[in-house]
């Protein structure tokens, strides 16, 4: 699957596609407006990723022309803005999600696989993972066929994980993802060592593996 | 003290001395002149008695008249000497001028008294007098009162200017519009003040501008220093010392990304980014962030009692989501386990009362950016600017009390 990475900024945009780059994806890469309107119209995309300020015009110019071309890439735009009203224009005007700089890496590849997902199953909404299977639908997961009650957070925890595999997400990633920006109390991380603590042994007890391995108390690791 | 009670104490202390001592001196001229005729008077007196010796050879009869007496008396030595003086005489109410003079008759020496009454001397003074006096009394209440109404009439663009001023804010983007004024000072007053006025504004809106200028270019280096620290904790041969390493880099990043969306924040709201106003359903909305804060709650183990009546307030809703995440976080990150949080909207007022350990806060300090109780404080100490700010744009009112280890923020509006 290929994204497009639309970033003026080098160093972020090469930070974005070596974590993205892996099995899954194959990362393009453009920095600025003409060269990224070029692209979009030559080639289809799974997933854009799409600065709004871009040096020769505006990101947003970009996806317009996406929907006037009818195409069907998902895009998420990153912004430095991050009021609403910039957030209810994007998403008006056809971008599937809308993250504000600065983020968290592993938090971007969690919406740009949600993005995948939701463009390529069409309602058949499942992810699978060896004996694990979440249903996006109905928000709840099946170790080995049978039910595993989890809370809110915790079931939003393990999608993150899964969207994340075999990567380091650090605490920091994980308090922003599950209390979001305005909370202030996220830097209290008990709160995720013990909603971590008990997904673990939800899915231990309902005969899963342990797959979420704690790295020297910087963060956690879903290892597949 | 207003200037013209000032003035007017000044003015009419100085008139009223110089009055005074002008009607004094103006009252012994004018003595002095009427006696020195009176004298006159007696002199010719003194020259008819004269006359009459000289023809006669004897003294004349004094004649009575009224207001003059005239007598003789015999004395034993020459008598060169004219000599004036003021005197009352015996039997008489009113003061005389008396004229003594020697006079030589059938080769006796006499001396002759002529006397004039002051009567109508003194009448004619007193009158003057009291003619000038009434006179100083009615010209110091007429400048009493020119001096209140003009001076009142003179001031007045003055006093209308100050009224235009009181309403200047210099967050507030509009001209001060002076009435026009034929006085010159008052013109160059008005001309300064708008000027100066004209100038703090633009250097606020400069300042203003720069935050947020400065805040906005910094959120992308900070992208750059997250994403590459999100790869680097990748690295599978990181030492245990160096995950603390870089533990603490994320903390340090994380605190001042909080920071520098903080004073973003404070920025735009500064700014009347924030000024679309909708009603808002209070109600809903805390029910809606209780329900998100309630298992950071539960973690806690905090009890949360809450009661809740319908109302609707005009704010901008995205302020309001941020004025309620701060008012819960603060509850939330300074209470203890197993304390309790009590949210209370009732009428038009919202209570929000938190268990601490810690102390009361200085109810002085505690809305001013970058205030902490302890220095040591992980967090930024711009919360309740924050909150402040909103209540401030959103024309809240905003309390904050003590009692029982309890924390209370009111707000009301």
């Amino acid at each position: 699957m290929k994204v497009l990475v639309i970033e003026d900024e080098k160093e972020l945009s090469d930070s974005i596609c070596t974590y993205l780059a892996n099995e899954q994806f194959v990362c393009e890469r453009t920095f600025d407006f003409d060269s990224s309107m070029e692209k979009i119209l030559l080639y289809d995309y799974a997933c854009i990723v799409l600065d709004v300020n871009l040096p020769g015009g505006s990101g947003l110019d970009i996806l317009k022309e996406l929907k006037n071309q009818n195409k069907t890439d998902g895009v998420l735009i990153i912004s430095a803005r991050n009021s609403l009203d910039d957030k209810v224009f994007a998403l008006k005007t056809g971008a599937d999600d809308y993250l504000t700089k600065p983020f968290h890496l592993p938090e971007l590849a969690a919406r740009v696989n949600a993005i995948i997902r939701r463009k390529s199953f069409e309602g058949k909404n499942e992810i699978i993972c060896n004996e694990l299977k979440l249903d996006l639908q109905e928000k709840n997961v099946r170790v080995s066929n049978s039910p595993v009650d989890l809370t809110k957070k915790e079931y939003e925890l393990l999608l993150y994980f899964i969207s994340n595999k075999n990567r380091v997400i650090s605490k920091n990633a994980i308090a922003e993802h599950l209390w979001g920006d305005n909370m202030d109390v996220a830097d209290n991380y008990d709160f995720i060592y013990t909603h971590i603590k008990n997904l673990r042994k939800k899915l231990m007890q309902a005969g899963a593996a342990d797959y979420i391995k704690s790295i020297y108390g910087m963060g956690y690791k879903f290892c597949v | 003290m207003k200037l013209f009670t000032k003035y007017n104490r000044i003015n009419l202390l100085t008139t009223i001395i110089i009055f005074l001592l002008s009607a004094t001196a103006f009252y012994f001229v004018i003595r002095y002149i009427l006696i020195n005729q009176v004298d006159s008077d007696l002199k010719i007196e003194e020259r008819e008695i004269e006359t009459y010796v000289k023809e006669h050879g004897v003294l004349p009869e004094p004649i009575p008249v009224k207001d003059q007496k005239i007598s003789y008396a015999l004395y034993d030595r020459d008598f060169k000497k004219r000599k004036f003086t003021t005197d009352h005489l015996e039997g008489e109410r009113d003061s005389f001028r008396v004229l003594q003079f020697g006079i030589v008759a059938k080769g006796n020496i006499y001396i002759a008294t002529v006397a004039k009454s002051l009567e109508s001397t003194d009448d004619l003074t007193m009158s003057i007098l009291l003619i000038s006096l009434v006179t100083i009394f009615v010209i110091l209440l007429t400048f009493l009162v020119i001096n209140r109404v003009l001076l009142k009439r003179l001031w007045q663009p003055f006093y209308s200017s100050l009224d235009i001023l009181k309403n200047f804010r210099v967050d507030k983007k509009q001209s001060l519009g002076f009435p026009t004024t034929q006085i010159d000072e008052f013109a160059f007053m008005n001309e300064t003040i708008r000027k100066t006025t004209n100038q703090a504004q633009q250097e606020y809106s400069l300042l203003k501008e720069f935050t947020e200028n400065a805040s906005h270019e910094m959120q992308t280096p900070l992208a750059i220093i997250r994403s590459k620290l999100d790869l680097l904790i990748q690295d599978e041969n990181l030492s245990e010392d160096q995950s603390k390493n870089m533990q603490s880099v994320y903390s340090a990043i994380e605190k001042l990304s909080r920071l520098n969306q903080s004073l973003l924040l404070l920025a735009k709201i500064e700014n009347n980014q924030y000024a679309e106003i909708t009603s808002v359903n209070l109600k809903d909305k805390i029910t809606e962030k209780l329900a998100a804060f309630h298992e950071l709650w539960q973690n806690q183990n905090i009890t949360v009692t809450s009661s809740l009546e319908d109302a609707r307030v005009n704010l901008n809703t995205e302020l309001a989501d941020i004025l309620l995440n701060n008012l819960l976080s603060n509850a939330t990150r300074h209470n203890f386990s197993n304390g309790s949080i009590d949210v209370e909207l009732k009428g038009r007022e919202l209570r929000i009362s938190n268990t601490s350990s810690e102390r009361e806060l200085n109810s002085k300090q505690m809305f001013l950016r970058f205030f902490s109780q302890d220095k040591k404080s992980r967090y930024n100490g711009l919360g309740l600017s924050i909150i402040k700010q909103i209540c401030d744009v959103s024309g809240f009112n905003i309390r904050y009390s003590f009692s029982q280890q309890q924390h209370r923020f009111i707000l009301s509006w």
